[in-house]
């Protein structure tokens, strides 16, 4: 090999992977219906539009290209190479995505939710991700759940009324980390959760037994899930709902196994303050107040008046004072 | 020392029986009423996570259920069998509140101000009898809703369900009552107030010496003394292993009980 062929073959290598050499590729990719079509206008516009292609392609021999191994996102976003975001490939390797694509089962990776080419922040309506799709995106693989969901109150307020703010499948399962469903941290984080949007709910559940128990970090009493189910959450008026009067029963009697009719008139979101709601909770509340501040107020003077007596007699005794 | 007998050895066990119980009650529902305190969750662990700490909770419950009918049964047994149902229900030995105990409040107040000399007590005072019926209130109280919180099916046959709110209500406010009581007001009423701190250990030994019959129940070695009774009330000391674990004992459980409280208040008042 002589020596200018050897200086022209590096040349040609060092400029052809610049971004200049984009344009290159829209040679054959910018064919319009053609296998291997890449909408240039969308790719620029994308969070990525002035990345070069050999960038994301690593390895790209020139034409005929030979074997062409699949895009790694992690090499920018796992090790947050020239200032990419790395916290989401952090969280979904260790989600039960990231695991089980980890393993070599099939599972979603980067692309099956964002994409390719177009891959816009979530706030971009033209996004994969973008609110309203999400039920969608992941009802690609989990239809059933979506099919439950859509019918939701939550569902039907963001697919059909158009209130963004109601909670999407991220909401609770977090769109990378997305946990186990068994994971107990994850759970006791979803009351919270709720409580986001339900606050005084929260606040009320957290003074029943069972709020406490969970409260505590347990997971084995009843959640709010439990009771107003989650998917296929609905209000309490809704015949479908799990605490509708046809169905309060058989969702009590799920922990209590032989529930009757009257023991389902148990307030799961009592407030002992709330004298027009719960009137009889209300008085045993203020009687029960009433009492311990009585009997301690008359003790606890009468312990300190005697025990002041009491050292001052002491005191007089020795001679001292 | 002359000695004199104040409790037999049935009241001495009882009383050990309850303190135990009690504690491992106070210890074990804590972390579910104060469940939002950073303490909570290492109390619990200490009892075996919340499975164990239910665990403690019932087994001490059924043991407070167990010495309430023991009580109930020797208070039956002493007054029909041992003492024939010559009892005098308002007499110097009965629990029963009468009117000496308002008058002895009342001069015991006075002489707090120092405008009186201390009320002549007997056999038993108004703060004791007090946390004797304390105990059957409170055992009540607490008891019987806690079987509503225990058994929630069986008592949803017969009650309206919010019968478990009215109960969780009752028992958590009357625990609370009951252990601040006993941590607080039973505790320097019996063992710090000045003339007995650090620890009054009648209750362990059973004996309390004739000074102190003399100096703070007059009435009774008066009453005793008139009767010629006084020897039949004379005691041996106790073993020495007697004393001192009993001494231990208690050392143990005020200290328990004071590390209770400072948990209690800062739940209650801090997190």
């Amino acid at each position: 090999m002589n020596l200018p062929l050897l200086i022209t073959t590096i040349a040609f290598l060092l400029l052809s992977s610049h971004a200049s050499a984009k344009e290159d590729c829209y040679d054959c990719h910018g064919q319009q219906g053609g296998r291997t079509y890449v909408n240039k206008d969308a790719l620029v516009q994308s969070v990525h539009g002035k990345i070069a292609c050999d960038k994301c392609h690593l390895n790209i021999a020139p034409y005929p290209h030979g074997t062409v191994s699949k895009v790694n996102c992690g090499i920018c976003h796992f090790l947050g190479r020239d200032g990419a975001p790395k916290e989401q490939a952090a969280e979904y390797k260790l989600s039960v995505h990231g695991l089980a694509a980890g393993k070599g089962t099939m599972a979603p990776t980067c692309q099956t939710c964002h994409g390719g080419h177009a891959i816009y922040r979530s706030a971009d309506p033209r996004s994969s991700t973008s609110r309203e799709k999400i039920p969608a995106l992941c009802g690609r693989c989990h239809a059933a759940e979506l099919g439950v969901y859509e019918k939701s109150i939550h569902g039907t307020l963001l697919l059909k009324n158009n209130v963004s703010s109601a909670p999407t499948c991220f909401d609770c399962h977090m769109e990378h980390r997305i946990p186990s469903a068994s994971e107990a941290k994850w759970k006791l984080s979803l009351v919270s959760k709720c409580g986001t949007c339900h606050p005084e709910e929260m606040d009320t559940y957290h003074k029943t037994y069972h709020g406490k128990v969970t409260r505590l970090g347990y997971t084995t009493i009843a959640m709010c899930w439990d009771c107003h189910g989650s998917h296929d959450i609905l209000p309490q008026n809704d015949p479908a709902s799990t605490l509708s009067s046809k169905n309060l029963l058989s969702t009590c009697a799920k922990c209590h196994p032989g529930a009757t009719e009257s023991f389902t008139k148990f307030y799961a979101h009592a407030e002992e303050t709330n004298r027009a709601k719960y009137p009889v909770l209300y008085y045993t509340f203020l009687f029960m107040t009433l009492l311990l501040i009585g009997t301690f107020a008359f003790f606890l003077t009468h312990t300190f008046l005697w025990a002041y007596r009491a050292l001052k007699e002491r005191i007089q005794k020795k001679g001292g004072m | 020392m002359a000695l004199v007998k104040r409790f037999n050895a049935y009241h001495r066990i009882l009383h050990v029986v309850i303190a135990i119980s009690f504690i491992g009650l106070v210890a074990s529902g804590m972390p579910i009423k104060y469940a939002q305190a950073p303490w909570a969750a290492w109390l619990a662990t200490l009892l075996g996570g919340y499975t164990g700490a239910a665990l403690v909770h019932r087994i001490c419950a059924a043991i407070t259920f167990g010495y309430f009918a023991a009580h109930i049964g020797y208070v039956l047994y002493d007054i029909a069998i041992v003492r024939k149902f010559k009892f005098n229900i308002l007499g110097p030995e009965s629990m029963v509140p009468w009117l000496k105990d308002l008058q002895d409040i009342i001069s015991n107040f006075k002489w707090f101000f120092g405008k009186g000399p201390r009320p002549q007590l007997d056999h038993w005072t108004y703060w004791e009898k007090f946390d004797y019926w304390a105990v059957f209130w409170g055992v009540g109280m607490i008891g019987v809703s806690g079987l509503f919180l225990w058994f929630p099916v069986f008592f949803g046959q017969f009650f309206p369900g919010w019968a478990f709110n009215i109960a969780t209500v009752i028992h958590s406010d009357e625990a609370l009552l009951a252990a601040g009581f006993i941590f607080t007001i039973h505790f320097f009423n019996t063992h710090m107030r000045p003339e007995k701190f650090p620890m009054d250990p009648v209750i362990f030994t059973g004996n309390m010496t004739l000074e102190e019959l003399k100096h703070e129940r007059p009435l009774e070695y008066q009453r005793l003394a008139n009767e010629n009774k006084l020897d039949q009330y004379a005691t041996e000391a106790q073993a020495s292993w007697i004393t001192d674990a009993g001494i231990i004992f208690g050392f143990l459980t005020v200290l328990i009980g004071f590390a209770l409280l400072v948990l209690i208040i800062l739940g209650q008042f801090v997190y």
